[in-house]
């Protein structure tokens, strides 16, 4: 697809020698298009705007603030006025809450993105086991999906977190990839079946090409696109998921910082300062929609059917 | 028909099966032992041993995976098949069969309301797309996606309770009050927390599904005829607009059950949810069980039942 897309349209001479037409319209590859319609879509080049701003303050204020974000005090508190050292104030044990706020932000993307990451590699393999070998291993992977789909998901990441050690970050990874791999697996091994009998697959296994080869270099990378939207879309549930778990208590634990502790945090300061459950709320809300309308994004920008205008 | 249930039901055992399984290894190959909570220096090793017997743990996996297979579904006459809770010691099934009105209570009420605002708000955005009301309807709907059910749940309580004191904070009655409204009251908030979430993503779902239906030919067709918009809205397009929802209500059935877990420890609502998150905290294998294997179930029956509502629904689905 992409040597097609990189040849001049002109090249093709009409038969008998003559150049019959010239096509002007500028070559552009597969990734310039896919560029190109993503940035024609507004509202997901928004949110990657978004999304740079979130990654760029979680990685950057936890470091210009140091431990600040545990860091407690005897000296402020929380009826401190707001300052720009704290824009969100200080908590009933002085600790800086926009720092606190940002190193949870921190956290809460690692975790989805490497949960994420899982899932993909997870189900990618699964799928592309499924598709490729098909027969009784395909219908027994299938089952499996079956099974964990028909499980309650949220309910299992709980027992596996709880069971295996709650507040432990790997153990959340862990359980987050682990029951959502499903949706990914079904969508390679729908591309795998697809592609088995694409006429390039084809072609490598007449030149002899191992399985493991044709799978791995001329299979997967075909079968990425609706990976890559699912793994985008992902992120806001991977996200959610963990700041659900550490509000019941099941996730991270205080001293550690989560957007979903805090709120745990929040809950008991109601009265006083109903604010504290607004921040990171809010900080959650603007993950999940920034994750999401750029997944939405990708999903248009990669499907081959939609035009582009010049 | 017929024929068709029976092989969709036979096409489920191995997945009931396979779902006892993964939960069974998931409860018992984790570290901890459900015997671990009686261990102290003033209880004697034998002690132990006996209780380990008496609980059956000494006997190989795959046995006891057996026997709490087939004693499981002996529960619709045995109220010992689901095991006693660790916690205090009373049969699993009673406990869960307790705590079924309290949750279909509240996600009923919900799943209602949202059917009931999320179709005509839809449709208002289908038949005036692009419109402001339109667009102004989506920021909304976006929003009210991206939320999660638990911080809604907050807002809703910081606003509802503690600044306007009209709602209660949590629990679903008054001490001493079984009546009605004052259940109502209590219901208010968390099933406001869950229609908010579920129309948001309904509503969408209805207004996409309401497009397609319009730009379809038989509606130009309908238009052509002279028939009003009224007609051609309510009497072509909506009806046809309604089959996914068929299938998404067939596909909500389980979350009635099993769904929300979240808002009912929002709101400290003794329902199912509630009860399967505490069964985990507190490690009581046996409620965990059982509450995983009828939230698997039941997605199981409302697959099923999403099957065959479709091929009602659609009479150019045949089975």
């Amino acid at each position: 697809m992409r040597i097609a897309a990189k040849l001049p349209t002109g090249a093709l001479e009409a038969p008998g020698g003559g150049i019959d037409e010239v096509d002007l319209t500028p070559v552009r590859t597969y990734w310039q298009l896919v560029r190109t319609r993503f940035l024609h879509h507004r509202l997901a080049a928004t949110a990657v705007v978004l999304m740079v701003v979130l990654v760029f303050a979680s990685i950057f204020f936890p470091i210009i603030g140091g431990d600040a974000w545990y860091r407690t005090s005897l000296k402020f508190g929380e009826h401190d006025p707001v300052s720009l050292i704290a824009p969100m104030g200080y908590d009933n044990i002085g600790i800086n809450i926009f720092y606190r706020l940002m190193k949870a932000l921190q956290t809460s993307l690692i975790i989805g993105g490497v949960a994420v990451l899982i899932i993909s590699i997870i189900g990618t393999a699964v799928g592309a086991v499924a598709g490729y070998v098909g027969g009784a291993v395909d219908n027994f992977l299938m089952r499996v999906v079956d099974v964990v789909l028909s499980l309650p998901t949220f309910f299992l990441v709980i027992m596996f977190v709880a069971f295996l050690g709650s507040g432990n970050v790997f153990v959340i990874i862990f359980a987050i990839g682990l029951t959502g791999w499903t949706t990914a697996a079904r969508l390679v091994r729908a591309e795998f079946l697809r592609l088995r009998e694409a006429e390039f697959v084809q072609a490598a296994k007449a030149l002899g090409a191992s399985d493991r080869r044709i799978a791995i270099r001329h299979m997967i990378p075909g079968a990425m696109a609706p990976v890559v939207v699912a793994a985008t879309l992902g992120i806001a549930d991977a996200v959610v998921t963990e700041a659900a778990l550490s509000f019941l208590g099941f996730g991270l634990l205080p001293p550690e910082a989560s957007l979903g502790n805090m709120l745990t945090h929040a809950q008991d300061y109601f009265y006083r300062q109903p604010l504290w459950i607004y921040y990171p709320g809010i900080t959650l809300i603007l993950v999940v929609i920034a994750a999401s309308f750029i997944g939405d994004g990708v999903r248009d920008a990669l499907d081959p059917r939609q035009r582009v205008e010049n | 028909m017929a024929t068709y249930i029976l092989r969709r039901v036979i096409q489920a055992i191995p997945i009931v099966v396979g779902i006892s399984v993964l939960t069974f290894l998931i409860v018992y190959l984790t570290p901890g032992s459900p015997v671990d909570r009686f261990r102290s220096p003033r209880v004697s090793a034998e002690a132990i041993a006996a209780l380990i017997r008496s609980y059956g743990l000494d006997q190989p996996l795959p046995i006891q995976f057996f026997k709490w297979f087939t004693k499981f579904w002996s529960f619709p006459w045995d109220p010992n098949a689901w095991g006693f809770s660790f916690v205090d010691g009373k049969p699993v099934r009673d406990t869960i069969i307790a705590r079924i009105p309290a949750t279909l209570e509240l996600t009923g009420m919900a799943l209602l309301l949202t059917v009931v605002l999320a179709i005509p708000i839809g449709v208002l955005q289908a038949v005036k797309q692009y419109s402001w009301w339109d667009k102004i309807i989506t920021i909304l709907e976006t929003i009210g996606y991206a939320m999660p059910t638990f911080w809604l749940g907050l807002i809703l309580k910081q606003l509802f309770s503690i600044q306007f004191n009209m709602f209660p904070l949590f629990g679903m009655h008054t001490i001493g009050k079984t009546d009605l409204p004052d259940l109502l009251w209590h219901l208010a908030l968390p099933v406001a927390t869950l229609t908010v979430v579920s129309t948001a993503g309904w509503s969408r779902y209805m207004r996409a599904s309401m497009l397609e239906v319009l730009r379809a030919d038989f509606i130009r067709t309908a238009k052509s005829k002279g028939l009003g918009a009224r007609q051609v809205i309510f009497k072509h397009a909506l009806r046809n607009a309604l089959i996914p929802i068929v299938t998404l209500l067939g596909l909500t059935i389980p979350t009635l059950l099993s769904g929300a877990a979240i808002t009912e420890a929002v709101f400290s609502w003794p329902g199912l949810g509630g009860l399967g998150v505490d069964a985990v905290r507190d490690r009581d294998y046996p409620v965990v069980l059982a509450t995983v294997m009828i939230g698997g179930v039941f997605v199981i029956i409302g697959n099923l039942l999403a099957d065959i509502a479709y091929g009602y629904v659609d009479p150019r689905i045949k089975y």
